[in-house]
């Protein structure tokens, strides 16, 4: 069953299209990626899923049925602009949001204690917020999206600002929700952090769906078709548009897809004429290489 | 339901609780105890006598002088007791010695004794002062308006009494012909009089309209800032993914209003306390009637009004993006209040006029001006009526527009919106 599914959903702001007939399914017990550059569309689309916001066309189906407010005990939001009351004592904040969901109070404060001490923040209780650090107030604000156990959960660059060792934990923390069935969407503009983690995508670009599916049928449809490099020196032939069809260069270390027709073997031979080449792969392609391919296959990446 | 209670619920909270509250709270009816008790209790402490000499040749003037500056204190006194809630405060009791040599050593000797503070000022009445009725009144301190005030008043009746005495009208005729009038006013009501004055009918009606004006700004205000914070600290996004936005605005407003109306009614209990003996000796010495029935209308009319400005300045919260911002918008909000307390005045002087009933019964202005009116004098009942009916319209309808506005304003962040653009906003069901 498709736990969110949107039909052709348009919205417009005063002098911009922000999403255009964008139609997409989540499936239960799946972990959905919805990637797109800042501004493509991410954070409008969600608003139309969980009501803030209405679509000005097409139509918002939830666990089945046409969205209502009702179903919003069910979902789970930590929105990308985190905010939360400062001169509130953190548990009572967490009581506070877990109450709008639906839970009384004495459950709420049981579940926020033990989440809270979870994610190593037992001791912060009965701080005011605006004493906890950001990554912590992130923390926080993930406890508040997850404290009602919700069926479906909407995480919207949840990932950023924090240090690695609260990634870890937030990302065991996820790992754990979607062994017990809930369903997930990620948005992220940062496609690596996705990529281990999605069972399917949604690439939106200008609030259009440009490229969607299953994750691994995606990437074996690319085939093993990009080359990864590690080298000292000069690349000149990179700009040549007639062996390099896009590139993406980090100084030492590039990946680049090969012009139609063109034999991975045959850019080796070039590359070695002016650089010393440590490594040389054939890949698959990474979800992001496949988004400049898909939006703009005549852009180069430069990030030297 | 159960989440307008929450919202409301937290916010009261988040206010009652916090320092400020309580302290504003407790502080400003000591603040009023004080301004009311401690000048009298300052005056109180008498220091004596006051010593004036009058420096004068004309005896008979100068007779008539000292017998009016002692017992001018006296009788100012007495007229005090007339008019409660005029100047309670107490003149020192004089007494005046005369100086028959008029020369330039006596007033060197005097000018002496003011100086160490023997006397306490002196009075020049060379024949040429009296006949130029310029008098000199030489003291150590002689801003004391009080004190002028008396000299001037028993200069005038020593003078009168002289002129008179000297077209052969005798001390005891001519005291008769100045004996002070006083006018009554009294208060027709239901067919019974009562005592009026100028402190009923003006002072309390303004002074407590004034009150309902600061409470509606200031928490109209907190409304706004409620809202604003809200907004810039984003966790609007975070209750709306719970909420709805009319149950958070309704939430918010019932929720600062009740923390608003715990303050009143703190303060009104104090009030009552402290100023309850001080009604009741009006009314059994004087029969001065004090609106007590007005004064229970101020709750009704303080919740009318919260709930008009609050709306108004919940929209304003959400459409801007700081308080600089807010600042710069808040006009159009504010000129109605600011209006009513311009006109209040000539509404209290003339509660019937036009002018009155119409700022009655619009409901911008009918918080305030309705309750003047009803202070001064009960206005007939389909007023009242008429003027609650649209009270309650009007809310309804600012609700409705104000609520699109906040519905989308607290969602766009960046550029102030322009009027057409708000226009819109309202436009979009």
């Amino acid at each position: 069953m498709a736990i969110l599914e949107l039909k052709q959903v348009c919205k417009s702001y005063e002098t911009h299209l922000a999403v255009d007939n964008l139609s997409f399914a989540i499936e239960q017990g799946s972990v959905f990626g919805l990637l797109g550059p800042n501004g493509a569309g991410k954070t409008s689309s969600i608003r139309m899923m969980i009501g803030i916001t209405v679509p000005d066309t097409g139509e918002v189906d939830m666990f089945g049925a046409p969205f209502h407010r009702g179903m919003l005990q069910m979902v789970g939001y930590l929105p990308e602009e985190r905010g939360l009351y400062k001169k509130m004592k953190v548990l009572e904040m967490l009581v506070f949001l877990a109450q709008l969901k639906g839970l009384d109070s004495t459950t709420a404060t049981k579940r926020a204690t033990e989440w809270m001490q979870r994610l190593d923040l037992g001791d912060w209780l009965k701080n005011k917020i605006e004493e906890l650090s950001k990554g912590m107030q992130q923390k926080v604000q993930f406890i508040a999206a997850v404290l009602h156990d919700p069926e479906f959960l909407i995480l919207d660059e949840p990932f950023s600002g924090l240090d690695p060792s609260s990634s870890l934990a937030l990302k065991d923390a996820l790992l754990e929700l979607k062994k017990q069935g809930k369903t997930i969407l990620f948005s992220t503009h940062r496609m690596d952090t996705v990529e281990r983690l999605c069972d399917t995508i949604c690439l939106i670009n200008h609030g259009r769906n440009v490229l969607s599916g299953d994750l691994k049928e995606i990437k074996a449809s690319y085939g093993r078709s990009a080359v990864q490099l590690e080298y000292e020196g000069e690349m000149p032939f990179l700009s040549d548009r007639s062996l390099v069809q896009s590139y993406n260069n980090f100084g030492n270390y590039v990946e680049l897809k090969p012009a139609p027709g063109r034999d991975p073997q045959e850019l080796l031979n070039i590359a070695l004429k002016t650089a010393r080449v440590m490594r040389f792969e054939v890949v698959e392609p990474s979800l992001e290489e496949i988004f400049i391919d898909i939006v703009d296959p005549a852009k180069a990446v430069n990030h030297a | 339901m159960r989440n307008t209670w929450l919202i409301m619920k937290r916010e009261y909270l988040a206010r009652v609780r916090t320092r400020g509250f309580i302290l504003f709270t407790v502080l400003m009816p000591a603040f009023m105890a004080a301004v009311v008790l401690l000048p009298g209790k300052l005056m109180m402490r008498s220091t004596g006598p006051k010593h004036i000499v009058i420096v004068s040749s004309n005896a008979a003037v100068a007779d008539v002088l000292k017998h009016e500056l002692e017992t001018a204190p006296a009788k100012l006194q007495e007229k005090d007791e007339e008019e409660p809630g005029g100047r309670n405060q107490e003149l020192d009791r004089i007494e005046a010695t005369i100086e028959p040599n008029v020369t330039e050593s006596t007033d060197k000797d005097l000018a002496a004794q003011v100086e160490s503070g023997k006397v306490d000022g002196y009075l020049w009445l060379s024949d040429k002062a009296i006949e130029s009725r310029k008098v000199a009144f030489t003291a150590k301190n002689s801003g004391d308006f009080m004190l002028a005030a008396v000299i001037r008043s028993a200069l005038r009746a020593a003078f009168t009494q002289s002129e008179l005495a000297k077209k052969g009208i005798g001390p005891g005729e001519a005291s008769r012909i100045l004996a002070p009038v006083s006018v009554e006013s009294v208060t027709l009501k239901q067919g019974k009089k009562s005592k009026g004055n100028e402190f009923t009918a003006i002072v309390l009606p303004f002074l407590l309209m004034m009150m309902i004006y600061v409470v509606l700004i200031v928490y109209g205000t907190a409304v706004m800032r409620a809202v604003l914070e809200e907004k810039t600290t984003r966790v609007v996004e975070v209750l709306l993914s719970s909420v709805s936005p009319t149950q958070l605005l309704t939430g918010k407003l019932l929720g600062v209003g009740a923390a608003g109306f715990t303050q009143i009614l703190i303060w009104s209990a104090s009030g009552a306390i402290l100023g309850t003996p001080y009604g009741m000796a009006l009314r059994s010495t004087l029969h001065v009637e004090v609106p007590f029935g007005a004064l229970a209308l101020f709750p009704v009319f303080f919740v009318f009004g919260f709930l008009i400005y609050s709306t108004m300045y919940a929209a304003l919260g959400a459409m801007v993006n700081s308080d600089e911002e807010a600042q710069q918008l808040q006009w159009p909000v504010l000129m109605p209040i600011i209006f009513c307390t311009v006109f209040s005045m000539a509404v209290v002087r003339d509660p019937n006029s036009q002018l009155a009933f119409w700022l009655s019964i619009f409901p911008l202005t009918s918080p305030l001006i309705m309750f003047v009116r009803t202070c001064v004098e009960m206005p007939p009942w389909w007023q009242l009526a008429l003027c609650f009916v649209l009270l309650i319209a009007a809310i309804w309808g600012l609700l409705e527009v104000c609520g699109r506005i906040y519905r989308i304003g607290i969602l766009m962040y960046g550029k102030r919106p322009t009027l057409p653009e708000i226009l819109k906003w309202i436009k979009y069901a």
